[in-house]
């Protein structure tokens, strides 16, 4: 299990000719992943959402705050010791084509992570190939098709598959997928989608999944939890199919209702929720961080930051004054 | 930002020289690329009409031609790719695959606006979007350069930004959303009554997303266009276009209008492509991902169906012979399989 407490980064930016100007890429962020647990971290470019996975993913420091993995308060070991527990988390990237190292066979790209494996688990040299077969047929292709092959003989769905084999060697206990399926082809990328759940279901690995497509985060399998990340803040947490259904948060409401409608197939939500403005990240910081955008700001949300507080239901918490559930999602069209 | 347009507005920005909104009769487009394998077919045969006034989505995944189609509409395929026989016939204009030189060039941007993807990469990073549009009118043969940057001026207000910041902005200055409304303007600007919109939201947010196709959409109505709109996102087609045409493969699978199309897909593509969405309702587990994956230029099948490999009604007729775009009510089919149960149907019709 591993926990965040109070995550907070600034990048400084140097000044320049616009002038120096630090980004808070979070602003005391609170999260729990459960071991084969699911969650996903929603938000638009520039909310936090990569940072924190890279954070997690043990690839970036942090402000303040802190890490608990397993029990074991990062902020207690030094830079080496921390080491073995990030192992056990592997970071998916976003761009399977530029994730493998185009000059080696897949054989050789899952071969080095393996022969360390090996060693430290004492295994022979034999366990290495049996073990690559092994992980790439978990992740559904065929073996004997792509060991041999370099990356670009692959298609993209392929690659997004070695990827996560690699991520395997390692035996895990979480993947971190960072905008995993956005590169993907539309026909092929539940496939990625069900393999992730897959692995949750069959591996017990958990699984962070880090989109700005709230839809797919349905795909990662039940009791899901969703985090709505907006500048550096969670705004809205609580189960996925409970906030994508009833969302509390304008803001999760403006993203909700920005999905676009399958006309023909669906209707738009009846209460679709539409940002004033669009987003400044020049906006003062004095009162909620959504207020200027917010079509139901009063003056309170100006003055003040709503922290994330328990709504109705208590796995459900918002960080706004006027919680309001609306339906803002497309319903079924009836034909 | 609000765009809500104020009455009127909208002949406003229409301004002198506007024409009647183009139709396009795509005929039997073959369109290759030459390769290391010899020349293979990104387009293989395309007939697609496109009514006047309509806003098209022409959808497909990557290597389906999609682009190259509407590159094709602008006759700038270009080398390793040919033409190699088809026309493209757009009204006022003639056969542009005919034109070349002065009349290709004054037919770009009078007559056909072509907004890229991510407009980013096809602004000028060194000059303003002001200098830009003094260099379109220009090349344009423009005499009143006042009333090109009055028109310009008109149309960013009328998407939501301020006219004279941004044509004094450089286009690191401005943010994608932005910068795509800038790509829409110069498109316009000319008075183009054809435009094509090349994966016009990629890479841009959610909300973004959002307010640049409602921006599509009110302009596309106001202005009495010809819209077409290429992506790989069947969502956003969804969302704005009146006609879908599917593409997979080099061809048109499907083509019909929007709400038929995604209410009651015809073309097994289709219905795999529909059921292969992740969306916000619904049971996730009867999302499904289609089988296998699209074809590329090298992996085509030279003769028969080129989505048989992936199909679940495939027939033995589907390996040998490449089914023709058959119409049916309003909808245009190419698959043996939907001919047949179609055939049957009438057939029972008429017994």
């Amino acid at each position: 299990m591993i926990t965040g407490t109070g995550i907070t980064k600034t990048y400084k930016q140097r000044g320049n000719v616009l002038g120096a100007r630090d980004v808070q890429a979070l602003r005391g962020v609170d999260f729990a992943i459960e071991n084969g647990g699911a969650v996903s971290f929603i938000g638009e470019s520039g909310c936090g959402k990569t940072t924190l996975g890279r954070i997690i993913a043990g690839l970036e420091t942090y402000d303040s705050g802190e890490i608990v993995i397993d029990g074991t308060p990062m902020s207690s070991l030094r830079h080496r010791r921390r080491q073995p527990y990030f192992r056990k988390i592997q970071l998916i990237h976003q761009d399977p084509y530029s994730a493998l190292n185009p000059t080696r066979t897949i054989h050789q790209t899952l071969q080095a992570p393996l022969t360390l494996r090996a060693r430290q688990t004492g295994r022979s040299k034999g366990w290495v190939d049996d073990r690559a077969e092994e992980l790439l047929s978990l992740v559904g292709i065929d073996p004997g098709y792509v060991l041999g092959r370099y990356p670009h003989q692959l298609s993209g769905g392929m690659r997004q598959r070695v990827v996560i084999a690699r991520a395997l060697t390692v035996d895990p206990e979480m993947l971190v997928a960072d905008e995993s399926v956005s590169m993907i082809d539309v026909s092929m990328r539940l496939s990625i989608l069900a393999l992730l759940k897959d692995l949750r279901e069959r591996l017990g690995v958990s699984v962070l999944f880090i989109t700005h497509d709230i839809a797919t985060a349905r795909y990662i399998g039940d009791e899901g939890e969703l985090y709505v990340l907006y500048r550096g803040q969670v705004v809205e947490r609580g189960l996925t199919e409970t906030v994508i259904s009833g969302p509390t948060h304008p803001y999760t409401q403006s993203l909700l209702s920005a999905i676009p409608v399958l006309h023909g197939l669906e209707q738009p939500g009846p209460e679709r929720v539409v940002p004033t403005e669009a987003l400044d990240e020049r906006h003062a910081d004095g009162g909620c961080l959504f207020a200027r955008r917010c079509p139901f700001r009063t003056e309170r949300c100006e003055i003040e930051l709503p922290s994330l507080v328990r709504g109705a239901e208590a796995s459900h918490e918002h960080a706004c004054f006027h919680p309001q559930r609306r339906s803002v999602i497309p319903v079924e069209a009836v034909a | 930002m609000t765009t809500t347009a104020s009455p009127g507005s909208g002949d406003l920005v229409a301004g002198p020289g506007a024409s009647t909104a183009p139709g396009v009769r795509v005929r039997d487009l073959t369109v290759v690329y030459k390769t290391p394998l010899g020349e293979l077919p990104a387009l293989g045969g395309v007939s697609l009409t496109i009514e006047p006034g309509t806003i098209t989505g022409i959808v497909g995944e990557s290597g389906s031609g999609k682009s190259t189609l509407a590159l094709s509409l602008l006759n700038a395929v270009q080398s390793p790719g040919r033409v190699k026989s088809g026309s493209v016939e757009i009204d006022g204009l003639g056969d542009v695959l005919e034109l070349a030189g002065n009349d290709l060039r004054e037919a770009r941007g009078r007559h056909l606006g072509y907004v890229f993807q991510a407009a980013q990469n096809s602004l000028n990073p060194l000059k303003t979007v002001g200098k830009q549009l003094l260099d379109l009118g220009r090349s344009h043969g423009v005499e009143d350069q006042r009333a090109l940057v009055r028109d310009a001026k008109e149309l960013l207000e009328r998407m939501g930004l301020d006219g004279a910041r941004v044509l004094d902005s450089h286009q690191h200055e401005l943010s994608g959303g932005m910068r795509q409304r800038v790509g829409i303007m110069l498109a316009l600007v000319l008075n183009a009554q054809l435009v094509i919109l090349d994966e016009p939201t990629t890479a841009l947010d959610m909300i973004t997303q959002a307010t640049i196709l409602r921006i599509v959409r009110e302009v596309h109505k106001e202005r009495g266009l010809t819209t077409l709109l290429v992506t790989h996102d069947i969502g956003v087609a969804a969302e704005v276009t009146d006609h879908l045409a599917v593409m997979y493969g080099g061809r048109v699978v499907e083509h019909g209008p929007t709400m038929q199309v995604l209410g009651s897909p015809s073309h097994p593509y289709t219905r795999g492509l529909i059921r292969a969405i992740p969306r916000l309702s619904g049971d996730t587990a009867e999302a499904q991902a289609l089988p296998g994956r699209p074809p590329t230029l090298g992996t085509l099948p030279t003769r028969g169906c080129v989505f048989r490999e992936r199909c679940p009604l495939r027939m033995d007729i589907c390996e040998t012979v490449d089914p023709l775009p058959l119409s049916h009510d309003d909808r245009i089919v190419a698959c043996h399989a939907v001919e047949r149960s179609n055939s049957t149907a009438e057939h029972e019709e008429y017994a």
